[in-house]
């Protein structure tokens, strides 16, 4: 009886239990959207790092790590590259040797990560092939051909097929200098990549530094699928000596802005839930101080103060959990929508990209968030219940069925 | 038998530090099937006396015992819940539960002191058909005349098989014909029943009924006596 008297208690005023129920809904599609929407963002954004420009796992010679020395390579690399590709769960692996210049056009010069690559197994570890919005990937000349990033050809004032001077040393300590010809300019959401690599091939940039074909760098890419510990487990138990890394001791500040924007999912929801309090917490009151009357009867003529309590917090919990699925349904239904095209905001794209993130979001949500934000609504519910529930049961029956 | 003794019962109330004396040492005593109306004019303390009689005030000192209990000794819920299993109710202003229906309304009480469900829905009906509703049993008090929903306070307050009923001026809203009714109703239920009613009224048709009548006159019984 008493879920009865309180499901039809809060029909008693049809549109000031609506207009809770919106709020609730309003609230509940918010945290979803919001949070989809900040996931969105940092899975691409991962994503994009992951798979165009750090990979999975990188191996390095330990020491190249700590001083830069282009003479600190990975013995016997390419071995090395053709055995982790066989793996299983690996999709592919490209061996890099790394040096740091200078790049100068007749205009300009700056500061450059020379990165001497595979050019068919960076496509594969790095999509690098895809990334090409002028010219093409090393086609065209014969001779030192260069890819570098839409901003650094921009900063240097070239174009495909002008020629750029890359100066740095070499493993004899000695400034060494080459020239080489754009051939292709790539753009990515990856700042480093648009700004700061040149892109070589391998053989070219080896001879000039005097170095053998030993590279620096082995970048692995792992089906998302795996778990790419398994990788890096496997690797030390074959390579004890070489220094195995995950893209999260590579990139912690990629971890870190996970955990931020996970931890963004409960401010969101308690400033919401908060704002739902007192909107639920008024409602209530108003419930409650419109019915002293009615509550002073009950409690004359026997409803226990126990039971005067539970029916108003049960006339809070069915209005909580009427707004919940619907904001649950629709919050849903928008994320699905999207999940798949897409939003494109691209009219924002040069400030997202400037972050190095996509201009198109395509919205993501755990599951398990569904069941956090359920959980949240109802102790929201319950505890906006608890001060009108107290309010109700302060009241002396006497004086309440003498009110007007 | 003796269902009410009350011993000098005293009711201040502070209004702007002036104090008003509602009731002043009553001393009273009914007795089980009595059909009795506190008298008087507005103010003089009806009211105040029937809801210390009934537990829902407390008085400022004096004692009230219903059938062997001192009511004014329990605390709080033990008193809710001795209201609920010894006292019936019937207000001024109907004062049903506007969710429930005519059926639902009689029933509550019982379910709250959980009887079984074929147990008080039989009695329910039974009530309801003895007050002249039992083709009123889903109607919500929205639905129902003045005259109707007093009849169900009236079925509600019997729900319970109490050992009395109070009623607060429940004739007040009524028109004559629904008045006559009512109370019809209740002084076949006492006849017939031997339920105790106690009534606090101005009204000359529930005097013209009552079989004692006690006066009231600023808080003070005036005058007590029975009608034959």
């Amino acid at each position: 009886m008493l879920i009865k008297i309180a499901w039809r208690n809060i029909w008693r005023n049809r549109t000031r239990s609506l207009v809770v129920i919106g709020s609730i809904v309003v609230g509940v599609w918010a945290i979803l959207a919001g949070t989809a929407f900040m996931n969105g963002f940092m899975v691409s954004y991962s994503a994009d790092m992951i798979e165009h420009d750090i990979s999975n796992v990188q191996i390095h010679n330990p020491d190249f790590k700590t001083d830069f020395d282009i003479n600190y390579s990975i013995n016997n690399s390419e071995e090395k590259v053709d055995m982790i590709s066989n793996w299983e769960g690996v999709l592919g692996a490209s061996s890099r040797i790394i040096s740091n210049g200078m790049i100068s056009s007749p205009q300009k010069a700056g500061g450059v990560q020379i990165r001497g690559i595979d050019p068919e197994k960076e496509a594969i570890v790095t999509g690098l092939d895809s990334m090409i919005i002028e010219g093409a990937y090393f086609e065209g000349v014969k001779r030192n051909p260069i890819i570098i990033g839409s901003k650094m050809a921009k900063n240097l004032k070239v174009n495909v097929r002008s020629k750029v001077v890359l100066t740095f040393t070499d493993s004899n300590g000695d400034v060494t200098a080459g020239a080489f010809r754009v051939v292709g300019i790539i753009k990515s959401s990856s700042i480093s990549i648009n700004e700061l690599y040149a892109f070589v091939r391998k053989d070219d940039i080896s001879s000039l530094l005097g170095i053998n074909r030993e590279a620096h760098e082995i970048a692995v890419l792992i089906d998302k699928q795996y778990d790419e510990n398994i990788i890096v487990s496997k690797y030390k138990e074959e390579y004890p000596n070489d220094l195995v890394e995950t893209w999260r001791e590579i990139a912690p500040e990629l971890q870190f802005m996970q955990e931020m924007y996970s931890s963004m999912l409960y401010v969101l929801m308690a400033i919401i839930m908060t704002a739902l309090v007192f909107g639920i917490v008024n409602t209530m009151l108003m419930a409650v101080l419109e019915r002293t009357k009615e509550l002073g009867i009950l409690m004359a003529v026997g409803m226990n103060r126990i039971r005067v309590f539970f029916m108003i917090v049960l006339e809070t919990i069915f209005i909580s959990f009427i707004g919940s699925p619907i904001g649950l349904l629709v919050g849903a239904i928008n994320i699905y929508m999207y999940s798949d095209k897409g939003v494109d905001l691209s009219n924002y794209s040069e400030g997202l990209e400037a972050f190095g993130y996509s201009s198109f979001l395509y919205p993501y949500l755990e599951p398990k968030v569904y069941i956090i934000v359920t959980i949240a609504v109802f102790i929201t519910a319950i505890i906006a219940s608890l001060y009108p529930a107290y309010k109700a049961i302060r009241l002396k029956p006497v004086e309440a069925i003498h009110s007007i | 038998m003796e269902v009410i003794k009350a011993k000098d019962l005293v009711k201040t109330y502070s209004d702007n530090d002036i104090e008003v004396h509602a009731v002043q040492h009553i001393d009273l005593s009914i007795n089980e099937g009595e059909f009795t109306a506190i008298v008087g004019p507005s103010g003089c303390g009806k009211t105040t006396l029937l809801n210390i009689l009934g537990g829902i005030d407390e008085p400022t000192s004096g004692s009230v015992e219903i059938a062997g209990t001192e009511i004014t000794e329990l605390k709080d819920n033990d008193l809710i819940d001795f209201r609920l299993n010894n006292i019936g109710y019937v207000f001024q202003a109907y004062n049903l539960i506007p969710v429930l229906t005519a059926f639902e309304n009689t029933e509550f009480i019982m379910l709250m002191q959980k009887w079984p469900k074929e147990k008080r829905t039989k009695r329910a009906k039974e009530l309801l058909e003895k007050v002249g509703l039992a083709d009123k049993l889903n109607n919500r008090p929205g639905k129902l005349s003045g005259g109707q929903q007093q009849r169900v306070a009236v079925a509600r307050a019997l729900a319970s098989k109490p050992k009395f009923v109070l009623a607060d001026e429940p004739t007040a809203n009524l028109d004559s014909l629904a008045t006559t009714q009512l109370l019809d109703i209740m002084y076949n239920l006492n006849q017939e029943e031997n339920i105790t009613f106690v009534f606090a009224t101005h009204d000359q048709r529930v005097m013209d009924r009552a079989k004692r009548i006690i006066k009231l006159d600023d808080g003070r019984i005036i005058e007590d006596h029975k009608v034959d």
